[in-house]
């Protein structure tokens, strides 16, 4: 069954003018991307940096609004909700970022912040809190512990268990595992296959790193300067890419 | 040439690194992998003689012949950059954002080597050259922020070789930079290190850059070297426990992604978590994560053999 459907998206943003009297010149971020992702599947999306990656994953999480195209999540069109819709229906979708440290208050409790996005929706959290630190592979107790105390790839543990914790149909992991340690990284690999065997979770999963989107994505989509290069079945785009560009992402990926 | 021998550093919560033994040649490729917090950074500190405060060192360090162990700020102020230089993670903080670029790499020329003005842009132009800078004096009067990630890396590598450095260290280069991009820049530096004759440590956990352009290895867990020797045999038929763990938790491109009952196949991980430095076992710094513990690992402190350097004394050593 189809959870997300984007159609045509598309986002420019304007830089500064060249000349004084000539026209603004635009960035293309994203360029009429169209994608599915059903539930209990992973849409990898790969590019380098400025390729269009985060926009793309701002505009599924409706951070911003595209200036063409749609997303529906589960049937409703995220981008024309009203806003205390929006609000309700967030917990549904949840996004996992780069920088663990930087979602985290330095200053409160880990059990603060994994309660946070429960108290946006009114509801009891104790029980909650401690299930989700358990499911990452962490300690109940962990909760009463500063993120200062945890080692990266623990915080990053604790990001996850933030964005699962209210149970989300769809997880957007931007760049989630890519400053982990090998050994780390399959540890939250592994979790990320478990979570969506046990709950179901759709994914969109973007990253630089072809290995790892072989180990985890069903269907791929190839991102350069903002446009789709190539998408489709996962294992038959890193089997036989159709584009150098691909090719060369893999190769930059190779094994020794 | 330098020399570790037996260097131990300790802080306050424990040991940092032990009895740490290497020989860096000149034009040597040296490639140090491993766990975060193993003291791989630390030990590039060390070779800067830029230990921490709080650390408490033993054992000996030597450049060229000469006993840097007990060496003070004055004495190492010359031989840093002009022996050794060090490029960092994130080229950014690296840089002054209020400097061009030119100047910056300029004033070590101007300092050390007492260029005049003109001398030392047309010396910054040739190193931006060397590091295939595209357009060489016009970059030199950008700013950081103009620049790209891979750019600034370029920018921080033309830094470090104006002194002529008998060796470069690199700790985690690549890490900010997309993968292409950090392609090309660990290929430069094994370009310079051929053309120069300049020796290179490289910090990573990317085990396909060490893979390809080191020659020899070594592999760290909580403070110790565990296994060390040819990069391509010690990634190809790694023989120490951490290090078989290490290279089989990469995903494999060419495996079969999933079961017979169609499930996604997980990854092979190493069971549990890096202890903290104060949580670390007195013997083997492995014991409480390995599938082939025994009784008296946890206490007994294992000591290095083999021709292949291995810290373990449960597996046989090999070439
Ligand atoms: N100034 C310091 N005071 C106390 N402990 C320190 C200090 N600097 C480093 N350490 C400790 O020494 C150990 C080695 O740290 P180091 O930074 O060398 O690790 P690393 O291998 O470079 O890790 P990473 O891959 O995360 O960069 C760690 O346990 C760290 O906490
Ligand atoms: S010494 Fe024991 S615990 Fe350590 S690596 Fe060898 S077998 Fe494993
Ligand atoms: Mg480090």
């Amino acid at each position: 069954m189809t959870l997300l459907r984007a159609e045509g998206l598309t986002r420019h943003y304007p830089l500064p003018r060249t000349r004084v009297l000539g026209p603004r010149p635009r960035l293309t971020a994203i360029e009429d991307a169209s994608f599915t992702i059903s539930a209990g599947e992973t849409l990898g999306v790969v590019g380098e940096s400025g390729s269009g990656k985060s926009t793309l994953a701002r505009l599924v999480m409706a951070f911003e609004k595209p200036d063409a195209g749609s997303v529906a999540f589960d049937g409703k069109d995220l981008h024309s909700l009203s806003r205390p819709d929006l609000r309700r229906l967030r917990p549904e979708f949840q996004m996992i970022f780069q920088d663990p440290y930087g979602s985290l208050d330095p200053r409160r409790r880990v059990g603060w912040s994994l309660g946070e996005p429960l108290r946006a929706m009114g509801t009891d959290e104790g029980r909650k809190i401690a299930d989700s630190l358990v499911q990452v592979g962490l300690h109940a107790e962990d909760a009463t512990k500063f993120p200062h105390e945890f080692s990266g790839g623990q915080r990053q543990r604790i990001a996850i268990a933030r964005a699962i914790i209210t149970r989300p149909q769809l997880l957007v992991a931007d760049e989630a595992v890519s400053a982990l340690d090998v050994s780390v990284r399959a540890q939250i690999l592994n979790l990320l296959m478990d979570l969506q065997e046990e709950l179901g979770l759709a994914m969109l999963f973007i990253s630089h790193d072809m290995a790892v989107v072989a180990a985890l994505c069903d269907t791929l989509m190839v991102l350069k300067s903002g446009n789709v290069l190539e998408q489709g079945n996962a294992a038959a785009i890193l089997n036989a890419p159709q584009h150098e560009y691909t090719q060369s992402l893999l190769t930059a990926a190779g094994t020794p | 040439m330098i020399e570790l021998d037996t260097l131990s550093v300790t802080f306050a919560a424990g040991s940092a690194l032990r009895d740490i033994s290497l020989k860096i040649a000149p034009g040597d490729r040296l490639g140090i992998v491993g766990e975060s917090g193993s003291g791989k950074s630390l030990l590039a500190s060390c070779l800067m003689g830029m230990a921490p405060d709080a650390a408490t060192l033993s054992g000996t360090l030597t450049i060229d012949g000469v006993d840097m162990s007990d060496a003070d700020e004055e004495t190492w102020r010359p031989l840093r950059a002009r022996r050794v230089a060090m490029i960092f993670q994130e080229p950014m903080s690296a840089l002054n954002p209020l400097r061009r670029v030119g100047d910056t790499v300029a004033e070590p020329l101007r300092l050390h080597f007492g260029l005049s003005r003109d001398e030392a842009a047309k010396r910054v132009a040739e190193l931006f050259a060397e590091v295939d800078l595209p357009n060489p004096e016009r970059r030199a009067r950008m700013f950081p922020h103009e620049l790209s990630g891979g750019q600034r890396q370029r920018v921080l590598i033309a830094l470090a070789l104006a002194c002529d450095p008998a060796l470069l260290i690199a700790d985690e280069p690549t890490t900010a930079l997309d993968a292409n991009v950090a392609l090309q820049v660990t290929d430069l530096l094994v370009d310079l290190s051929e053309k120069r004759g300049m020796a290179l440590v490289l910090i990573s956990h990317d085990l396909a850059s060490v893979a390809r352009s080191t020659e020899r290895v070594a592999v760290m867990y909580g403070g110790d070297i565990v296994e060390r020797g040819g990069t391509d045999d010690v990634l190809h038929a790694p023989q120490h426990p951490y290090t078989q763990g290490l290279l089989a938790a990469r995903p494999d491109p060419q495996a079969a992604l999933r079961d017979e009952q169609g499930k996604r196949k997980r990854l092979p991980t190493i069971p549990g978590n890096v202890p903290p430095l104060s949580g670390l076992a007195q013997g083997c710094r492995f014991a409480g994560r390995c599938a082939l513990e025994r009784p008296d690992c946890a206490t007994a402190r294992p000591v290095p053999h083999g021709p292949r350097m291995l810290l373990c004394p449960v597996v046989e050593g090999a070439a």
